[in-house]
């Protein structure tokens, strides 16, 4: 425990002059440092791998199927109830595919807990970040406009796993 | 329409003089409501006050205008997706809150942390810590009209999102700490944004201080104003920087540490007569301790590098994707975690000491997906609740530096 000290004001503080000049010469200082506010439209923020934006699919190789199996295990797992799918059977190996894959984006808080729980590799958080259109139901975006080619979002992929890798040092037993 | 005239009759120095012309209103207080949209208010607080010329008398606060029932959500929610809800109470330490529903959960399970997610966890607490005084103190001082404090803090803050921005991928309600550790591991970049941060920031506070602490118009607008005696501060259960400034020493850092604080060297302020200058004298100094406590974090995450930073247990903690990818169990596990995590049947309190004071989550669970009951102790309330008794019988214009001072956050105060 540290007891503060309360400061008493000299005769000069209490003139108040000097204290004009400080703040005065503060200002001018801080004309020439360099400029810290951002043009924003023009001048995004920079994004990178760890920038968590929109969640988007991910195709598999074959660039046409996604590679969600419509288990609803993000769905489950979203806070914001932004998630909604449909599943139906289908001819291909994994027997399940979404019909209807939507996530709301004007409900989506863009936690990431879609992509930690996803057991497919099937969702990922995008660097995607700006949201603007005319109408609410634009902003629900379907299967078409959340389908990603795997390479656009391999950045994050590969983040995702590098934490994954650093979760665990390999001694430990499960 | 007949033009009615008035004759102008220059009244007697007699009439002049007598109480009806000096109080138009009869003596009769007038009701001023500031707020809530006020930007003094910091939120949206309503204040109803009467008015009686400039003395305040019967100040009322109004709370409850971006209620938004965190508690009930919980309680429908469930355990683990109530965190990004956590991040908006406080929302200018999104953090710290994330930590404290954390350590109750914990407690609830009794879970151990491991000790690097501890390290991490101290590290972004006092992060989180700085960045809330600065937010106190940029708008506390452009409420009493010192504008380049504002900007310097909030270009500070910047920085401080900047590196949570690295870390967490947000820069705002990060969300990042998991029931048993928290999500990533601190690199080395970012190791190295905090250590360029935190060795550059103390010379900002002593800039500051030397514009303010020194300043007349500050001095004379916060001193020996807004003075909370001990008795009332214990009375009216405040806590952190306002119970401090009142001279009580008491930090639960220090008194009920957790999250290993028992072993970092730092000091607690206390002030002596509890008004807006000591509060503030407070804040600043623990702007500072937290900067060395930050540092020792960071000393010690070198330690402790390539430990585990998450706990290992099946029961509540997410399991590595690429086991869930190549084994059946660990898959069964991700179901189970995701759609039906499961708390032991009991009660869990865990207070933490947050920029504003005692945050604690008081959780009861049946055993089932979903609290019972889940309590949330926002200082900001305590804070808020104090107004009246502080600012009964002061000058209207001190009401801005009171509410400053306090610092409460409504987002959090009205949950
Ligand atoms: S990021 Fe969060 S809110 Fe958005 S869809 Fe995923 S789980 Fe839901
Ligand atoms: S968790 Fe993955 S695989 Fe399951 S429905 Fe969601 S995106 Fe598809």
């Amino acid at each position: 425990m540290v007891i503060i000290k309360r400061k008493e004001l000299s005769f000069i503080e209490k003139l108040y002059l000097p204290q004009i000049f400080q703040a005065l010469s503060h200002s001018f200082r801080a004309m020439f440092q360099p400029r810290i506010t951002r043009q924003y439209p023009e001048e995004p923020l920079p994004t990178n791998e760890v920038t968590r934006g929109q969640p988007r699919l991910t195709l598999l190789e074959d660039g046409e199927h996604l590679a969600c199996v419509s288990c609803g295990l993000c769905e489950a797992a979203c806070p914001a109830y932004a998630i909604t799918i449909d599943g139906h059977e289908t001819e291909r190996f994994i027997e399940r595919e979404p019909e209807r894959f939507e996530i709301d984006m004007l409900r989506c808080i863009l936690c990431g807990f879609c992509e930690e729980a996803c057991p497919k590799d099937a969702i990922f958080m995008s660097d995607e970040l700006e949201l603007a259109d005319f109408s609410r139901a634009a902003l629900v975006y379907d299967i078409d406009k959340l389908k990603r080619p795997r390479e656009e979002l391999q950045g994050r992929i590969d983040y995702f796993y590098q934490v994954n890798d650093r979760w665990r040092t390999p001694s430990s037993t499960s | 329409m007949t033009t009615q005239l008035f004759e102008y009759a220059p009244s007697s120095p007699d009439s002049l003089a007598s109480t009806e012309r000096d109080d138009p209103v009869h003596g009769e207080l007038m009701k001023l409501n500031m707020g809530p949209q006020h930007p003094a208010t910091h939120g949206v607080l309503q204040l109803k006050i009467d008015l009686d010329g400039e003395t305040m008398h019967n100040i009322d606060p109004v709370v409850g205008f971006l209620h938004r029932g965190k508690e009930k959500t919980c309680e429908s929610l469930g355990w683990a997706k109530f965190f990004p809800h956590t991040d908006r109470l406080d929302y200018v330490q999104p953090l710290m809150n994330n930590i404290g529903y954390a350590l109750t959960l914990e407690q609830l399970a009794q879970l151990e942390v491991p000790e690097r997610g501890q390290i991490i966890r101290v590290l972004l607490m006092e992060i989180s810590r700085i960045a809330a005084h600065l937010i106190y103190l940029g708008t506390t001082a452009i409420d009493l009209g010192a504008v380049s404090i504002f900007f310097g803090t909030f270009k500070e803050r910047e920085r401080i999102y900047s590196i949570l921005d690295a870390y967490t991928g947000h820069r705002m309600n990060n969300s990042y700490v998991r029931i048993g550790g928290v999500f990533a591991d601190v690199d080395d970049q970012v190791e190295g944004m905090m250590r360029e941060f935190l060795n550059s920031i103390p010379a900002s506070i002593d800039g500051w201080e030397g514009m303010l602490t020194g300043n007349r118009i500050w001095y004379d607008r916060n001193r020996n104003v807004g003075t909370i005696t001990k008795e009332q501060a214990l009375a009216w259960a405040l806590t952190g920087p306002n119970l401090r400034g009142a001279g009580v020493a008491l930090d639960l850092r220090k008194s009920q540490p957790y999250s290993g604080y028992e072993d970092y060297d730092f000091d607690i302020p206390v002030g002596t007569v509890g008004d807006c200058y000591d509060r503030y004298l407070v804040r600043i100094e623990e702007m500072r301790q937290s900067v060395l406590i930050a540092l020792q974090a960071l000393e010690r995450l070198r330690t402790t590098r390539g430990g585990e930073f998450l706990a290992e247990d099946r029961r509540y903690v997410l399991p590595p994707k690429d086991k869930v990818h190549s084994s059946m169990e660990e898959l069964i596990f991700q179901f189970k975690i995701v759609t039906d995590l499961r708390l032991p049947r009991g009660e869990a309190y865990h207070p933490i000491e947050s920029s504003k004071g005692e945050l604690g989550f008081f959780c009861v669970s049946d055993g089932t997906s979903s609290p019972v009951r889940c309590h949330i102790r926002a200082p900001g309330l305590y804070n808020v609740q104090a107004i009246p008794a502080i600012a009964e019988g002061r000058l209207f214009s001190d009401m801005v530096a009171i509410i400053g001072s306090l610092d409460f956050v409504m987002g959090e105060v009205d949950r």
